[in-house]
């Protein structure tokens, strides 16, 4: 039999492509990004939605901004400036009345009623850095891209640490507030008075914090970021709420120890934690592990991890699903029962080492999903109706 | 007046033998190789060196130039200093308490960009890639100030520091390294009692000085020379047992390993020690820079002023010269790791003691710390600057072979206005 070599060496290429794409492409369905809110000011470092329709988020230099989201127009410019913190925002959270609260390196945490009336008004230019960079280049600069906000102050100023603080948590009815610093003090707070209840101390610095929804437990990851020496720590244990006592160390057992954790969450019923494993960590070992909070076990890790790192973990309000994001510029979706990964949001970006995700939020109704873009911007995605 | 240290001849040899009270003929120390001129001034003055290296590098815009506001600034904020018009890092609060002894360069501009040719560079102020072995500093203080009729080591290492040995100088001037938790190398632990100990060196010694007789090779110089100092290092060892003082020192140095290595070396300059190097870790930030730094000011900030704090009560201060420097600083710019990489167009190193004057900045950089805008100072201006407050001829001369090399590269100026 004749054997057509033209042939053969047409097919070869298609062949090879096809099954580069069958071994390659994410078995997840991608989801729909509906809005870019490009902000480049600095790092965007936290997100949280104040409704389904407004979101804020907050970056490295402090600043906070509030935008509204229609589906009925394109990209939507900020309404809302919130002025008074003067370091990076580390957590922002929406109290169930509606109120922002928001912790930051500036050691102070403070609480915002966006309702309130404005002090004033100003024009921000939503593309700064990029025009200075141009311009420093001696190039051309991009047209400025300006909104007008209106600008408020904090309500409420909290003033109970005197370090970074970098753990924030809220009860589900919203009236025990959890702040933890950089010198392991961790304060609970009386809400809606943001009256300080109790102290409690951890060794290392409070990195990840989640309170469980009915305020029994506390769930804290804590560090101290040394690599060689030997004052190392990576410490995680669940607190009880009422005597401040240790439920559980679980820095002890084989599954968390030494592992430094960036972000905790409790889900809805508060029958599952979830722990995601940060800071610059070798290959896809920046993974989301659940926990059962009552027996300290691991129920299982969800795989891949994010590559160099995790940096948050949330969990959908229908308790199924739960959302992480990390230093591989991505965000995924992964279903609690099964820990399969259902969707994955956006795409590594950068070279050897991505662009991170810093933050993530969901939206009460379930319906979108924000992260908060290191490139200076937050990215909002449609779950579509869950 | 030429130092001749490489054709070693027998009489050369011969004169720097000392005899110990045992009748043991040991080499010594540092008396081979002495330019006595120099060594008699500086021994008169007791002039005495502690380098604090931060292996890795660490960021002069998250210590001591920092640029608030600017978009190469990071999260750290400046505090006040004692020293009005001088501002230091928010987590380097005691040291702010003592900048009025802190002379602080700002306007270091290095050659040497990576980790081993750059820690090579700063610690002998020599290009890595020169073929002449050349010492590092702690070698050619330990030659210059160092006293030859001590039983313990003239340069010391504590942790990861630096990489070039003794060079040219010889093993004489090798470093006696300990563990980064001051832990004393095994060999130094004797195995037998002292009297055994004694009769066996004895005999080996013997024999050794009938093989050396016929066999004056440099390997075997080498050999002896080693084998001679760990003998000597067994009768000192208890210069080196700080298990009774640490606990009362702990609180003030802070209870970590560089805090306990600060405390060594303040015992060992105390003792006599001309030299000491203590490294930490950690400072190689490329990633999470910030954490890494605020994790190692922690450790710093008690450690190096419980050592100032030190050195100034028991009246060494004056004498002894404190070094903080790295083999390179770190970007302004901070990369998508929340990270800074190697710098050495513009960072700082600080001087504190010895003679130096405090309470003063030398040198300074752009608004964002790019470059250098004043005063720009190379490692062969440090060393010199370092060797002339210690008393040593920053020129000083030295053979290696036939070729001359100096002990700073040509065109070094020690910086006059930092000089008491």
């Amino acid at each position: 039999m004749k054997v057509d070599m033209k042939l053969i060496r047409g097919l070869i290429l298609p062949i090879f492509v096809l099954l580069l794409h069958v071994t390659q492409a994410p078995a997840q369905q991608k989801a729909p990004l509906s809005w870019t809110l490009g902000w480049d000011a600095d790092w965007v470092t936290a997100v949280s939605f104040l409704d389904n329709q407004r979101i804020a988020a907050g970056n490295k230099l402090g600043q906070i901004l509030v935008w509204k989201l229609s589906e009925k127009m394109g990209e939507p410019a900020p309404s809302l400036r919130l002025d008074g913190h003067s370091n990076t925002i580390n957590r922002l959270l929406t109290s169930p009345d509606g109120l922002l609260i928001s912790a930051s390196n500036d050691h102070t945490i403070r609480i915002w009623d966006t309702g309130k009336p404005a002090k004033g008004s100003d024009t921000i230019v939503l593309n700064d850095s990029a025009r200075r960079d141009k311009l420093e280049r001696k190039q051309k600069p991009p047209v400025a891209v300006e909104a007008k906000v209106q600008v408020i102050d904090a309500s409420r100023v909290l003033s109970g640490h005197k370090d970074w603080i970098l753990g924030l948590s809220l009860t589900k009815d919203g009236k025990t507030l959890v702040s933890g610093d950089n010198k392991g003090e961790i304060i609970v707070w009386d809400m809606p008075d943001a009256r300080e209840k109790r102290r409690l101390k951890t060794k290392g610095w409070v990195w990840a914090m989640a309170v469980s929804p009915r305020g029994e437990s506390l769930l804290i990851a804590d560090r101290i970021h040394l690599v060689f020496d030997s004052g190392r720590h990576a410490g995680l244990q669940l607190l009880d709420m009422k005597t401040g006592g240790v439920q559980r160390d679980l820095s002890k057992d084989k599954d968390f120890a030494k592992h430094m954790y960036a972000a905790a969450a409790f889900s809805p019923d508060g029958k599952i934690a979830a722990v995601a494993r940060g800071g610059e960590v070798d290959g896809l070992n920046g993974k989301v592990t659940l926990l059962d909070p009552a027996t300290g076990k691991k129920i299982r890790e969800l795989t891949p991890g994010h590559l160099n790192g995790a940096t948050d973990v949330v969990f959908h309000p229908d308790g199924k699903h739960l959302f992480s994001s990390g230093r591989d510029t991505t965000v995924r979706m992964w279903k609690v029962d099964d820990g399969k990964l259902a969707r994955e949001f956006g795409q590594p970006r950068g070279g050897q080492f991505k662009d991170w995700i810093h933050a993530v939020a969901v939206s009460p109704d379930g319906r979108w999903l924000a992260g908060a873009d290191m490139a200076g911007a937050v990215r909002i995605w449609s779950l579509g109706s869950r | 007046m030429p130092i001749w240290n490489q054709h070693l001849s027998r009489r050369r040899l011969l004169k720097g033998v000392l005899a110990t009270a045992g009748g043991v003929a040991v080499a010594n120390w540092g008396g081979l190789f002495h330019s006595s001129a120099v060594a008699q001034d500086a021994a008169r003055r007791s002039k005495r060196c502690i380098l604090l290296w931060m292996n890795g590098g660490a960021s002069q815009i998250d210590t001591f130039d920092m640029k608030p506001g600017r978009p190469t600034g990071g999260p750290f904020r400046p505090i006040q200093t004692n020293v009005n018009g001088i501002q230091v890092c928010e987590y380097l609060p005691r040291l702010a308490r003592m900048t009025d002894k802190l002379a602080i360069i700002r306007s270091m501009r290095t050659q040497s960009p990576d980790h081993p040719d750059g820690i090579y560079h700063m610690h002998t102020c020599y290009r890595q890639s020169e073929r002449v072995p050349h010492p590092e500093i702690g070698a050619m203080i330990a030659k210059f100030v160092g006293n030859p009729d001590s039983d313990i080591p003239s340069f010391v290492r504590i942790g990861s520091t630096g990489n070039a040995g003794s060079g040219y100088l010889g093993p004489r001037y090798e470093p006696f390294s300990m563990g980064h938790d001051c832990r004393m190398p095994y060999f130094s632990t004797p195995i037998s009692t002292p009297q055994t100990q004694q009769r066996r060196g004895e005999l080996l010694r013997f024999l050794e000085d009938q093989f050396g007789a016929q066999h004056r090779a440099e390997p075997f110089l080498s050999h002896r020379t080693s084998e001679a100092r760990a003998q000597r290092l067994m009768r000192a060892r208890s210069v080196f047992d700080i298990s009774a003082d640490w606990p009362r020192s702990q609180e003030r140095y802070g209870n970590t390993d560089f805090g306990r290595g600060c405390f060594m070396a303040r015992k060992l300059v105390e003792a006599g020690v001309p030299f000491v190097e203590v490294g930490q870790e950690n400072y190689d930030s490329h990633a999470d820079n910030f954490v890494c730094h605020r994790g190692n000011m922690d450790v710093l900030d008690p450690a190096w002023s419980g050592l100032l704090t030190d050195l100034q009560e028991r009246g060494l201060l004056q004498d002894t010269l404190v070094v903080w420097m790295g083999e390179v600083g770190r970007t302004p710019y901070i990369n998508n790791r929340a990270g800074r990489d190697h710098f050495v167009r513009a960072w700082t190193i600080v001087l504190a003691g010895g003679g130096i004057r405090g309470g003063q900045v030398y040198g300074a950089t752009d608004q964002n710390g790019r470059e250098v805008r004043d005063n720009p100072v190379s490692e062969g201006d440090l060393f010199a600057t370092i060797y002339t407050t210690l008393g040593i001829n920053p020129r000083a001369r030295h053979y290696v072979g036939t070729r001359p090399v100096w002990a700073t590269p040509e065109g070094a100026q020690a910086i006059r206005t930092l000089l008491g």
